[in-house]
């Protein structure tokens, strides 16, 4: 069929999709593959294509380098929703090209699935890839983390545009070795904040130079296996830092790059490592550093990553965690808040979530900084409460219940504070449910 | 006061799907009843332990690449491990562990990781990389003359042959090959399997027995254990048998 003929049609069906209600995500995308498997070539792209890849933080990441641009004036088209594979992402550019293919736009930025990445961009052409992080992620759907990142090397090893990489991430420092003739490598890295540890307090992948197998020496842990590392053996981490951001101050959410003070409406350490690539993207592409200091202050999710709402007169904050690295910074958040609170952790095995659910024991749950009590739900609400429990958190403090509104009626009997941490299909569910309640609670 | 000395093998490279948790359950357990649990571990650039000196060996999976840099140092002290084993030492070991205690583990390219050699198995990656005996899975076990069911979750890619005595009939999922009627090997004082999960924390059965047998070679005497409460542990292996046995 020709181009033109398969982009009318998915942009109808899209359409259509739009007035029954159905947001579509991938399914405009699968169609236009069946239609024609070669899609993706189709597109008349003229300005830098921009992606943000890594296990976690892509929305965020993604979501504030096309805020920070467009408040920049400038024509952003992005798959903000997170449909982040090849049938998401085509689902997104049709939607937005011309009958032609055209994409009118000064920057096309994608969130990309990481084992995505090769296969997009082996047909779109692009300009600057963001790499976050590399963390164990339902192993049972992904396989091993490393498998992941030699995809990624591989397609990295013909690639010589724009490399943005996170510097304090053993795994995502070593992809500027898949090309060695490729000149456009930039770093960012992020101060020893606060609560950086001298020893390794979370789960965490590489520990091993993946040059020389030597054990990496790290002078502090950010979180997880994110901080300073060097090999003695081949000096492996010793990077030139292109954006650097320092004095990290969570408590009063700022930090500064090249001695501009910059606030935001987050508090977590991970977070500020997403600011760090958003940044490093915009330094890049010279965005106007007033706009984005505005931007930054202004920017905030509202689709459960770091999502606060006030129910019943208790402030809520609603986190997604899909990952034990996810639900560590999770509870690093609730550890550095002083006051009294209690947590909802919902946890589903469905297919999306990956069927294993034993990462939550790499969840470090031995410290609780005056949590009052812990109430677990979702599908393997009774795997979490038996692995709270033996962290030796009171047994008395926690309850089960699979059903998640029965949870969230418990939850809000008693006034305080509360945190809600869900895993991925967890958190929709989980937000309407919350949202459902409030409007019982006669909450505005 | 009773004590376990417990030796963790390569907790920071065999560190995969939870395994660690089969080390906070079994001293949950044993702290929650009076005894101490004392936890050294053992990994590579550390003096070498006194392999006799412990009552239970753990060790779990971890990824392939860092289970071969392993693999070479851990065979070093394959002449002590066979000791400890005859000896009577507890040895609980999980997925990779499990494969290396074997002959060898045969890779998908065919090349050969030899094993320790303690028992008689062998392993063979399955062709198709693609293809993984992954999913929840339920066993049925006999300790001590009674029959136990066993739930985990197995996600591996060798297909361990020549097995003398199983650690369990499969109910639910693959075993120690795809379609499997058997899983794991056991014997007096070893259980290898492929089970995750982590494994004791949904069996406070299976642990009660490997602390009781371990607490019996030490002491000498049968020691009785409280009961403790297990009311959530009863409650998800009710909900998952119900999920995956009765709906089968």
């Amino acid at each position: 069929m020709k181009n033109f003929f398969v982009i009318l049609f998915i942009k109808g069906v899209s359409f259509f999709l739009k007035i029954f209600g159905k947001n579509g995500g991938n399914l405009p995308g699968k169609l236009a593959f069946k239609l024609n498997p070669n899609i993706l070539k189709c597109f008349k792209i003229d300005c830098p294509v921009i992606a943000v890849t890594g296990t976690n933080g892509k929305t965020m990441t993604n979501n504030c380098i096309v805020r920070i641009l467009e408040d920049d004036n400038k024509r952003v088209i992005s798959n903000l929703e997170g449909n982040n594979m090849e049938t998401g992402i085509v689902s997104t550019l049709i939607k937005k090209c011309s009958l032609t293919g055209k994409i009118k736009a000064d920057y096309l930025v994608l969130e990309t699935d990481e084992s995505y990445v090769p296969i997009v961009y082996k047909d779109l052409k692009l300009d600057c890839l963001v790499v976050l992080n590399f963390f164990r992620d339902q192993l049972d759907r992904s396989g091993e983390v490393e498998s992941l990142i030699l995809k990624i090397n591989e397609f990295l090893k013909t690639y010589d545009k724009n490399l943005i990489l996170n510097s304090d991430d053993p795994n995502v420092s070593r992809l500027a070795m898949a090309n060695p003739e490729n000149k456009n490598i930039y770093y960012y890295s992020v101060d020893r904040y606060k609560f950086a540890t001298d020893e390794l307090r979370e789960a965490g992948e590489g520990k091993f130079c993946p040059f020389c197998n030597t054990r990496l020496k790290y002078k502090y842990y950010q979180y997880a296996h994110v901080g300073k590392f060097i090999c003695d053996k081949c000096n492996y981490g010793g990077n030139e830092i292109y954006n650097l951001l320092e004095n990290v101050d969570l408590e009063n959410r700022s930090f500064e790059i090249d001695g501009t003070t910059y606030t935001t409406k987050f508090n977590s350490i991970y977070s500020t490592y997403n600011f760090a690539a958003a940044t490093t993207v915009c330094k890049l592409y010279n965005t106007d550093l007033i706009s984005m200091k505005n931007t930054l202050e202004n920017f905030v999710l509202n689709n459960g990553r770091l999502e606060k709402m006030v129910i019943n007169n208790n402030d809520t904050i609603i986190n997604i965690a899909k990952n034990p690295t996810g639900a560590n910074v999770s509870l690093r958040l609730v550890n550095e808040d002083n006051e009294h609170k209690e947590i909802l952790f919902v946890l589903n095995d469905n297919i999306a979530d990956g069927k294993d659910v034993s990462w939550i024991w790499d969840i470090n749950f031995d410290v609780l900084n005056n949590v009052d009590r812990i109430i677990t739900s979702g599908t393997r609400a009774f795997d979490l409460a038996i692995r709270i429990k033996t962290s030796n958190y009171p047994v008395e403090k926690i309850e089960a219940y699979t059903d998640i509104y029965e949870a969230i009626e418990h939850l809000y009997e008693k006034n305080t504070k509360k945190y809600v941490i869900t895993n991925y299909t967890a958190t929709q569910d989980t937000r309407h449910k919350l949202m459902r309640f409030k409007e019982k609670c006669g909450d505005k | 006061m009773k004590e376990l000395r417990i030796l963790y093998l390569y907790p920071d490279i065999l560190d995969l799907y939870g395994d660690i948790g089969n080390i906070k359950v079994i001293t949950y357990r044993l702290e929650k009843r009076g005894f101490k649990a004392v936890v050294d571990t053992y990994s590579i650039n550390d003096d070498k332990p006194d392999f006799e000196s412990y009552d239970l060996i753990f060790a779990g999976g971890g990824a392939d690449n860092e289970q071969q840099i392993l693999s070479q140092d851990l065979i070093k002290y394959k002449e002590d491990i066979k000791k400890a084993v005859d000896k009577g030492v507890f040895f609980l070991l999980i997925c990779g562990a499990y494969q290396l205690f074997g002959k060898y583990y045969k890779g998908v390219d065919g090349e050969i990781i030899p094993g320790l050699e303690i028992f008689d198995y062998y392993t063979e990656a399955n062709p198709d990389r693609s293809k993984r005996c992954i999913g929840n899975i339920i066993i049925e076990t006999n300790l001590d003359g009674e029959k136990v069911k066993v739930i985990g979750f197995e996600n591996h890619c060798g297909q361990t042959y020549d097995i003398k005595s199983t650690f369990g009939q499969v109910l639910f999922g693959n075993g120690n090959k795809f379609n499997d009627s058997s899983e794991g090997y056991m014997t007096d004082n070893v259980i290898a399997t492929y089970l995750h999960g982590p494994l004791l924390s949904k069996n406070p059965e299976l642990t009660d027995f490997i602390i009781k047998k371990c607490l019996k070679r030490k002491y000498n005497e049968d020691v009785e254990l409280e009961k403790l409460d297990d009311n959530f542990e009863n409650l998800c292996r009710n909900q998952l048998f119900e999920r995956f046995l009765e709906n089968k």
